[in-house]
């Protein structure tokens, strides 16, 4: 779209002053915003803050959540830096580490709020800092997860003869983190970056303006904008803030995703990019600045006089470091793996004595709500997949559409859902349809797309040999369906379950619980009694269901998701 | 020159894998050797000998199980100074340029930056590679790539340069010319590297650049033969003298793969419980090779039926040695030839091939272990059952590898049934005919 629409802007290669100018404009642009969230962090802090619904105060409430968002996964890849290289390389810190991810991942946003914006609020009383601080620790909970899962498996995965030509080398641990490991995990960290991004927004309309036991704790911007909006049932303002989100998401898509992973193309393995290479504009600019080529121009001929020069001399002596891991890291390695372990313990002791104060009875309520949870969410996914899997082939199958679509559903599936929700469910009201069966509409609405994602990768990738088989000896539809489309795509759609499935759980604690036109709208399950025992700061009820519903989860994937995934890596591999 | 001491030397080296239940697998058995001052040394071997497996040893980069490393005549563990490795699947930094390639290797030595940059493009000027400083390597072919990694060893200045079938995966053009031309590196004997070991498959490429070759044979690993090659350089590939050379070479390899004596394949002859190792070839593999010998007349040397046949040599010697066990061919010294058996087997229909092929392999004591635990566990057997007893019966085969020619053989015939999604192997149709 975007890419292809100002396409006639880079027809020709020259480096342009104009592309100079732009940089320092958005470098102005950028400070000026800086400038103007430093003072919204550090103003003082007010009890309940008016929002207004104007479509002139938009610009600058997107602007905050921008920065809310942007903070949090600068946050996310400290975090997941720190986190997968500490769980691929200490083989007893893995063992704790990656089951605890695993865990993580299953919980909740609420099961994390209570804590988070009590704690932080206390820490900064008198300011703002203390709950945007919790806001953006919220929507990092959204984002980190799977970003530290996607550079754990590349770190553990780094081809042998490259591990050992740094070691030979004598690459120290910097070295060999920074110029071979973090590269190579490059390429997957920033398509994972960029879904875990859209992740992050799914909670925005929670994040930025929850409720907890009475007490108010709002913050401006996009998605209590949209939460007061539908508050009041304020259809202009309702699609205002729609219309504002789709911009951002299109925008960071073009100016920060985009680019990034055209530049995450460079450490890529090998040359097997069998489909569209993907192009942004945006780093086409970037590239075209003439300071930055002047630059590296300088550089080039810097470095080839110098060689010309010393040509002949005889080459002296190489110091031969052989740097060691340190031991300071080892046994701070050893120090926060103890404490670790404490506070895993210390938490589960008190998560057990919290536990212990609920009456049994509760216990069989919630197991009740578990398991129609279960199955609102099972529905969701198999719904999903009814409609996807045709339209996902019809997309994937031909380059045509593919290259028409793809940034339309990709743009599409980065639209956190909620923000829909009140729409959807007026429509909802006016059918007659209950929340019973409309969360898992809502459900849907959410997480339909990371099937129809996965699916349309799936097609594209079918072996053409293979298509041209089916042709030629006149396979029919139905026939083709099943013996090829089906079985090929069969990894891909795995994958799209597994996603879909977990982000439907998450899914539920805004499905099943719904605020429309000041009005709560709830029905019997999982998510609505967290989201419940939220807003009724009810901590017992809360920490019940968050850990049944996490253990759920964990065993689902155990159970389903896990042999599912070995049978496709197995019999439906198209790679073996 | 005896009595300075080699730059590295093994001593009675060896090398197991603990493969989790059962017995290790034992990988390279007293291994002796040493690597002089300028010298090239060369380690030929069929595939599974453990070469790599000895470079590595040498470098440091895999500790040996038993045995020392000695450099410069002192015991060492860890990394060998003064190596440099040459990769067979080149190792290069995808995301780094060419110059990025060197200089990083030198930087990791603690060369400040500015140096680093005028070694590496001495060390890319080398190995004739100026102008492509900027490049990726995925931009460059393979001869370009080893290139690339020739300048990244040399560049670090190695008192001993170690290549891993560094010419494997170059097209043979290049690879001619890359031999010649680190020899011509090599030749100046007041610049290092002093010495090189290298691991290769390729007869021909050893004559050209050892000045000792060490031939060696496979389960486990250990030295058969040291070959001094005193031919003069420079060296002519087409000269009388390498060609000769290269044939010694070739007999020395048979006779350990192919031994004339061979242990007869009748079960009654062996006593004790060992088991012969399974060649890893294909059913399909011997049956062309029982044809290309028919048409033949029958028989052909082995040399020539790798050639001809352009199969690389030691998946040639596989599939000889298959055929071998299954009494279809006989090899006396270098001819391979069509015994009664394999005449009848090359001419019989498909059906009656498969029903030789299956009496055949229960001639085989693996097979016959196989059904008789098959037979014992009520008519299937998993895979994980005997996974463990051939790691307990053959300790110095690869169990997986072993079990999955195991399958293909069997399938071959009908013996076995494998069902892979269950991991269990069932007896198959016409199995209780021959019983």
């Amino acid at each position: 779209m975007w890419g292809q629409a100002n396409a006639f802007l880079l027809s020709p290669r020259r480096p342009t002053a104009w592309a100079d100018l732009l940089i320092l404009a958005a470098g102005a642009a950028v400070l000026f915003g800086l400038v103007q969230v430093g003072k919204e962090w550090t103003g003082v802090h007010r009890p309940a803050i008016q929002l207004d619904l104007s479509p002139w105060a938009l610009p600058a409430y997107t602007f905050y959540s921008l920065v809310r968002g942007l903070v949090a996964y600068v946050l996310s890849l400290l975090f997941t830096l720190l986190y997968a290289f500490w769980a691929a390389k200490d083989r007893r810190a893995e063992t704790v580490l990656i089951p605890l991810l695993d865990i993580l991942q299953s919980i909740p946003v609420l099961g994390f709020m209570p804590g988070v914006v009590l704690a932080l609020v206390a820490l900064f009383p008198r300011t703002n800092v203390g709950l945007e601080l919790a806001a953006v620790v919220m929507i990092f909970t959204g984002q980190a997860w799977n970003m530290t899962f996607s550079l754990y498996h590349s770190l553990k995965s780094v081809p042998a003869d490259l591990q050992e030509a740094a070691r030979l080398y004598r690459f120290g641990w910097w070295r060999r983190f920074s110029w071979v490991e973090l590269p190579f995990g490059t390429t997957a960290l920033a398509w994972n970056s960029m879904m875990s991004m859209a992740g992050g927004w799914f909670f925005l309309m929670i994040n930025e303006s929850f409720v907890l036991g009475g007490h108010d704790f709002r913050l401006p911007g996009l998605g209590s904008y949209m939460s007061v909006a539908a508050e009041r049932g304020d259809g202009r303002a309702m699609v205002a803030g729609v219309v504002a989100m789709v911009v951002m998401i299109t925008a960071l898509d073009q100016v920060l995703w985009r680019p990034v992973i055209v530049w995450a193309l460079r450490f890529r393995i090998e040359d097997t990019t069998g489909g569209e290479v993907p192009r942004s504009w945006f780093l086409g600019l970037l590239r075209r600045s003439r300071l930055r080529r002047r630059i590296e121009a300088w550089r080039l001929r810097r470095g080839r006089r110098e060689a010309r020069r010393v040509k002949k001399a005889a080459p002296a002596a190489l110091p031969s470091a052989a740097p060691a891991t340190p031991a300071l890291l080892r046994t701070g390695a050893t120090v926060a793996l103890v404490a670790l372990g404490g506070t895993l313990v210390y938490g589960s002791l008190r998560l057990a004595l919290l536990l212990l104060q609920l009456p049994l009875g509760s216990w069989g309520t919630l197991f009740g709500a578990a398991g129609l949870t279960l199955a609102r969410v099972l529905l969701s996914t198999v719904l999903g997949t009814l409609w996807t899997v045709p339209v996902g082939l019809a997309i994937g199958l031909s380059p045509r559409l593919s290259r028409l679509l793809q940034p339309v559903v990709q743009v599409v599936a980065s639209f956190p859902a909620p923000m829909l929700f009140p729409a959807v469910i007026a429509l909802l009201h006016l059918i007659g349809v209950g929340l019973g069966w409309g969360s898992v509409l809502l459900m849907l609405l959410g997480t339909q797309w990371y099937i129809l994602f996965n699916v349309v990768a799936g097609a594209s990738s079918v072996p053409s040999d293979l298509r041209e088989t089916a042709r030629s000896f006149r396979l029919g539809r139905w026939q083709r369906l099943w013996a090829l489309y089906i079985p090929a795509t069969f990894p891909y759609l795995v994958t799209g379950w597994v996603t879909a499935a977990g982000g439907a759980w998450n899914a539920t604690i805004v499905a099943e619980y719904v605020t429309h036109r000041g009005e709560i709208m709830k029905t019997f399950g999982l998510g609505a009694v967290i989201s419940e025992a939220a807003t009724q700061a009810d901590f017992r009820t809360l920490a019940a269901a968050v850990l049944l519903m996490s253990t759920v989860v964990v065993t689902f994937n155990r159970l389903v998701w896990r042999p599912a995934y070995q049978l496709a890596q197995t019999r439906y591999s198209l790679t073996k | 020159m005896a009595d300075e001491p080699a730059l590295c030397e093994l001593r009675g080296v060896q090398k197991w894998f603990d493969r989790g239940t059962g017995k290790p697998l034992r990988v390279l058995e007293d291994i002796n050797l040493e690597l002089r001052p300028s010298e090239v040394v060369c380690l030929i071997g069929p595939s599974g000998c453990g070469k790599s497996t000895i470079l590595r040893i040498c470098a440091g980069l895999i500790e040996a199980s038993k045995g020392e490393v000695r450099y410069h005549g002192e015991k060492l563990s860890g990394l060998t100074p003064g190596v440099a490795i040459v990769f067979q699947g080149f190792a290069l930094f995808p995301w780094m340029t060419v110059l990025g390639n060197v200089e990083a290797v030198l930087r990791a030595r603690g060369v400040p930056d500015s140096e680093a940059a005028t070694r590496a493009r001495q060390a890319i000027l080398m190995v004739g590679l100026e102008g492509f400083e900027r490049a990726y390597p995925r931009e460059l072919s393979g001869g370009m790539k080893q290139r690339v990694g020739m300048a990244r060893a040399l560049s670090v200045n190695p008192e001993m340069l170690f290549m891993d079938e560094p010419f494997s995966q170059v097209d043979a053009l290049t690879a001619e010319g890359l031999r010649a031309e680190i020899l011509q590196i090599w030749e100046h004997a007041e610049r290092n590297p002093s010495s090189i070991l290298m691991v290769s498959h390729d007869p021909k490429e050893v004559a050209y650049m050892a000045d000792r070759i060490v031939v060696l044979s496979a389960n486990p690993g250990r030295i058969r033969t040291v070959i001094e090659n005193r031919l003069p350089r420079p060296r002519d590939l087409r000269s009388p003298e390498l060609l000769a050379l290269v044939d010694q070479i070739h007999d020395v390899i048979t006779s350990a793969e192919l031994p004339d004596v061979v242990v007869s394949t009748v079960a009654s002859s062996v006593a004790d419980d060992t088991i012969e190792p399974l060649p890893l070839a294909k059913g399909s593999d011997v049956v062309a090779l029982l044809d290309y010998l028919t048409a033949r007349a029958g028989s052909a040397d082995l040399f020539q039926l790798a050639s001809q046949t352009q199969t690389p040599f030691d998946r040639m010697v596989r599939m000889v040695k298959a055929a071998e066990m299954l009494d279809l061919v006989d090899t006396p010294r270098r001819l391979v030839v069509l015994t009664p058996l394999g005449q009848r087997f090359a001419a019989a229909p498909p059906a009656d091939q498969q029903r030789l092929w299956r009496e055949g392999l229960l001639q085989l004591r693996l097979f016959k272990v196989t059904r008789e635990l098959m037979e014992l566990r009520g008519g299937e057997l998993t895979r994980k059952e005997l996974l463990l007893e051939i790691a307990n019966r053959l300790p110095t085969e690869d169990p997986e590898t072993t079990f999955d020619t195991l399958v293909a053989w069997a399938r071959f015939g009908s013996l076995f049934h494998y069902s892979e999604e269950q991991g269990r192997l069932t007896p198959g149709e016409a199995l209780g005919a021959v019983a």
